[in-house]
């Protein structure tokens, strides 16, 4: 396969299941010809804890990620994701490599693999390269790889004990909707002291077209205790951040108001992640 | 399909779904949207619901597939289908097929749903006369009766 790609690859498209790639077709926005079909490919469909290592396989469909024992509840992120990501029939098919290559706003999983500074395997018959998350997405519907190359993992490091991850997102209905705005957060909370050793935070919609993070909020938190005041500061860096957006889903301003709740209910949710309840 | 073995040759863009409803003549899947939005289409793909509009017949090969039409019989109906009937759960009938089916993998796997289970198992569909509260009571009636 990886040696077909090689000499045919600019004119091949790879489809894993096609939930995304088929509507695309169907809006005659792929120009191959030619469909490699992925989706029989098991030995990429896993999900493991390598010595503190998290690799997920690309072709991990997004049921077989929330149910794989392999994730204990410090990962219910990714039910978060789930449970808004699409219908039963959607979250059966759609694939993390799939969510991650079609490189867009729309695709829920980014944010939280972008906060969990994530990186990227790719394969070509030249061998193996990794690459961080933030690097693979090159803009909308750009990624960095090459035609002769598939995606064949995700890995991140296991959360640990001190940290916590949370997604949040805001669409027409609770089911079945692309979102008009999703957040991610990634917190990090110093075992003794309990001030912010680190934190990240991803938005989607924002100008560069693909989820991004939002650091000069994140230095706004780190180092400080976690409290309603901060939270308060927080909101404010974020609302002159964030450059979100209008589209013929929903407007800017509209997404500029809801930035901060959905922001302050991932936060809440990663402080209750850690045990620590009562914090905001 | 449906238990029986189908040789096929089809168009590499050919979807499941028109390979359904057009060659097998298995109409009982509808075609809704066409982007995997409403779930109008679902089928069952060894055990999994799965949206047959956002399928390549293609990948569907040697896999065990199960439509509407694999459900009961005219003389002897499966308890979801008795039970949409007596609760009225069907409208213009259009999702019912999916329903059915998204009902049924339920039921399979989870004998006695709650509220929240079938709402969950049937959330991807969407029923355009907005019936879901009918719905959610026959397919509690029919774990029900499945029971006696």
């Amino acid at each position: 396969m990886l040696t077909y790609l090689d000499t045919y690859g600019s004119k091949v498209q790879v489809i894993a299941h096609g939930t995304d790639l088929i509507n695309r077709m169907q809006r005659r926005q792929i120009d191959s010809t030619v469909l490699l079909d992925l989706s029989g490919l098991s030995e990429f469909n896993f999900v493991q804890n390598d010595n503190g290592i998290i690799r997920i396989g690309a072709l991990t469909t997004i049921h077989d990620l929330v149910s794989s024992s392999a994730l204990d509840s410090r990962y219910d992120v990714f039910r978060d994701v789930a449970a808004k990501f699409g219908g039963p029939a959607i979250v059966n098919m759609a694939t993390v490599g799939g969510n991650v290559c079609a490189a867009s706003s729309s695709e829920d999983l980014i944010p939280v693999l972008l906060v969990l500074n994530a990186k990227v395997k790719v394969r070509s018959k030249q061998g193996d390269r990794v690459m961080r998350l933030d690097e693979f997405l090159k803009g909308k519907r750009q990624t960095a790889l090459l035609p002769n190359e598939i995606m064949i993992e995700i890995m991140f490091e296991d959360l640990g004990s001190q940290s916590a991850c949370a997604f949040e997102k805001i669409g027409m209905r609770n089911s079945l909707i692309i979102a008009f705005l999703n957040c991610a957060i990634y917190l990090t909370l110093n075992k003794r002291s309990k001030l912010i050793d680190e934190v990240r935070i991803a938005f989607n919609r924002t100008s560069s077209k693909i989820p991004a993070r939002a650091t000069k909020t994140e230095s706004v938190l780190t180092g400080k205790y976690l409290s309603p005041e901060l939270v308060e500061g927080a909101i404010s860096s974020l609302k002159s951040e964030l450059q979100l957006t209008s589209d013929f889903r929903v407007s800017g301003e509209y997404r500029r108001e809801v930035a901060p709740v959905i922001f302050r209910r991932a936060l809440v949710k990663c402080a209750e992640r850690l045990g620590e309840k009562s914090i905001v | 399909m449906n238990g029986k073995d189908h040789a096929l040759l089809v168009e590499s863009h050919e979807r499941l779904l028109d390979v359904l409803r057009d060659r097998l003549e298995l109409k009982g899947t509808k075609e809704g949207c066409s982007t995997g939005d409403c779930g109008i289409c679902a089928i069952l793909m060894d055990g999994k619901l799965v949206n047959s509009c956002l399928i390549l017949a293609i990948q569907a090969r040697n896999k065990n597939i199960t439509t509407i039409e694999a459900v009961g019989t005219a003389e002897n109906l499966h308890p979801l289908q008795r039970q949409f009937i007596n609760s009225n759960a069907c409208q213009c009938g259009f999702c019912t097929p999916a329903m059915i089916l998204a009902s049924k993998n339920l039921l399979d796997h989870n004998p006695n749903p709650t509220e929240e289970d079938i709402k969950e198992a049937i959330r991807g569909i969407l029923c355009r006369c907005t019936g879901y509260h009918s719905i959610i009571k026959a397919v509690k009636a029919a774990a029900l009766e499945s029971k006696k």
